[in-house]
């Protein structure tokens, strides 16, 4: 970013924001857009309505710390997963920034995706960009108050629900309900459902595109990952310009114009509040609202058209345009590698889990018969939703006993078990001080359920 | 450049929230709040109450060292 640059965003913040009503638009574009928020914030309300085996079907219980995904439960001991999950949201960012630009920040980031929820509660009560203005501008009659009364209660009222079905992810929905209306809940479920509903309001009513601006970080690396074939939106300069108003009927060419007709709309439509036709700039979110009114503009004036189109900086210096390039092969082999690698880990997962923790006081003991002893208490995690007996063993340590109430240890579905044993072996059979022995356990009613893992035996080594 | 006040609260706010979530999740992921606040004064508290305090202890610890990068960008000569 050149110094001129920074100089204009400082003097942005320093100058009292404008605020912007974006005109609304249809279009093909504008659909989409549509079609993606309401997917997506029907995901976001009804699914933790879904049950699934007489459970909330998905249920991120964090209270209970598990997590529940239709048939599949995890626990902390799975972080592996969520991290490997991250890893790839995170590479899918990439590379659809890589290939289409800013796709995530016009049709499905949180930000836009409720700021259009706002946008239309603001169009339902004070109108369309210019009865918004006029408002605005009006002096505080009982209409006006009336009007920004009603506007403040709606999304007041829409951040608490947003507020109280985010928590709702993460605690049992129905639970939450019923102690909610009983004003009963708890505590910190209530703290929660006002935090997010006060930062639902004052992101998606108040700061709006100061968030992509000011705060995104997205908004700020996302040109690391562009290059001269990333899908951009741009206005064709040469066919605009130069610009001007004209009667419908006139030869622009004999006038001496180009196709842009300076009928500002573009401008009016954007949700960040710039100007298309003065190039790519870093607030631009992709959202293509300008595309969809431009392209009815020039049909209305009988003109080609796609003036303010989706392209790239190669085909607009009159290049071919790759699709396939190095980056984007990288980016796609790398995303099908860890999906297919999640997909298969989550496959072979084992739901059971055996720590084996040292007793802390001593190293090891010797017994009145000579024998030396390891302490240890074994957790055994039954992570399955089915109840189950295992049946444990030792290895790796020649000639060593284990010495425990049961070797068949039943541990219920979802539960944890812990078992106190005891290790011992005639001290002249230990070849070292410290040796790895390993701890199996094996289900006895299913023969693909069974883990190994290792501990350490020590022990005076006799020579 | 002196940058304006608001941008200062953001840089310092912002960057510390989003690390305070992610530094919670990681530790609330390797120790359950229950296990080891049981010997202690708050083994009343809820998970949600520990996850909830941790989070802002967390908020705290980050905007603390966001808010000393932003003291140390000053220049040190002057005044």
């Amino acid at each position: 970013m050149s110094k001129e640059q920074n100089v204009a965003i400082e003097d942005e913040l320093y100058a009292k924001r404008e605020k912007i009503y974006p005109r609304q638009v249809s279009g093909v574009f504008a659909s989409l857009r549509l079609s993606g928020v309401l997917g997506l914030l029907g995901i976001y309300y009804l699914f933790p309505w879904f049950n699934w085996d007489g459970r909330q079907a998905v249920l991120f219980d964090l209270p209970a710390r598990k997590f529940y995904i239709f048939d599949l439960v995890f626990w902390p001991q799975d972080f592996f997963y969520l991290a490997l999950l991250l890893i790839i949201a995170a590479l899918s960012l990439f590379f659809f920034t890589a290939l289409a630009g800013r796709l995530w920040c016009g049709y499905a980031c949180p930000q836009t995706v409720w700021t259009e929820v706002f946008l239309w509660i603001d169009r339902k009560v004070e109108g369309d960009r210019s009865k918004a203005m006029k408002l605005d501008k009006a002096p505080w009659t009982a209409n006006k108050i009336i009007r920004k009364s009603i506007k403040h209660v709606l999304w007041i009222v829409f951040s608490l629900f947003t507020g109280y079905t985010f928590v709702g992810w993460f605690t049992p929905i129905d639970e939450l309900t019923t102690t909610l209306i009983n004003l009963e809940a708890g505590p910190w479920e209530t703290f929660w459902v006002f935090f997010y509903g006060s930062a639902t309001y004052l992101n998606a009513g108040w700061m709006r595109e100061q968030v992509c601006i000011y705060m995104c970080p997205y908004a700020r690396f996302q040109s690391a990952m562009f290059d001269k074939d990333t899908l951009i939106i741009s206005y064709d300069e040469e066919r605009g310009e130069p610009r001007g108003s004209r009667k419908k009927n006139i030869d622009p060419k004999e006038k001496g114009l180009g196709d842009c007709i300076d009928c500002t709309l573009c401008k009016q439509v954007c949700p960040t509040g710039i100007d298309i036709r003065d190039g790519l700039q870093y607030q631009c979110i992709g959202c293509a609202a300008c595309v969809d009114v431009c392209n009815s503009v020039m049909d209305k004036m009988g003109y080609e058209r796609g003036l303010v189109r989706y392209t790239t900086e190669h085909s607009l210096q009159g290049k071919a345009a790759h699709v396939l390039r190095t980056r984007i092969i990288v980016y796609a082999v790398l995303l099908v590698v860890l999906l297919v690698g999640l997909i298969y880990a989550i496959g072979q997962r084992i739901p059971l889990e055996l720590d084996i923790i040292r007793d802390r006081n001593s190293l090891y003991r010797t017994t009145e018969s000579g024998l030396v002893e390891n302490i240890y208490t074994l957790k055994v995690i039954n992570m399955d939703e089915l109840d189950h007996t295992y049946h444990l063993s030792i290895s790796g340590l020649q000639g060593a006993s284990l010495i425990t109430r049961t070797t068949d240890v039943k541990v219920e579905a979802g539960a944890v078990m812990e078992l106190p044993v005891r290790v011992s072996i005639d001290p002249y059979k230990l070849k070292q001080t410290s040796t790895e022995l390993q701890f199996h356990l094996q289900s006895i009613d299913k023969q693909d359920l069974s883990i190994v893992e290792t501990g350490r035996f020590i022990g005076p080594v006799t020579r | 450049m002196e940058s304006p006040r608001i941008q200062k609260v953001i840089a310092v706010l912002w960057p510390s929230f989003l690390t305070a979530g992610g530094a919670t999740v990681l530790f609330f992921t390797a120790f359950d709040p229950t296990e080891f606040l049981i010997t202690t004064r708050f083994a009343d508290l809820s998970r949600l109450g520990a996850y909830t305090i941790g989070f802002f202890l967390f908020w705290i610890l980050t905007s603390g060292s966001c808010l000393l990068t932003c003291y140390f960008q000053r220049p040190c000569n002057g005044h």
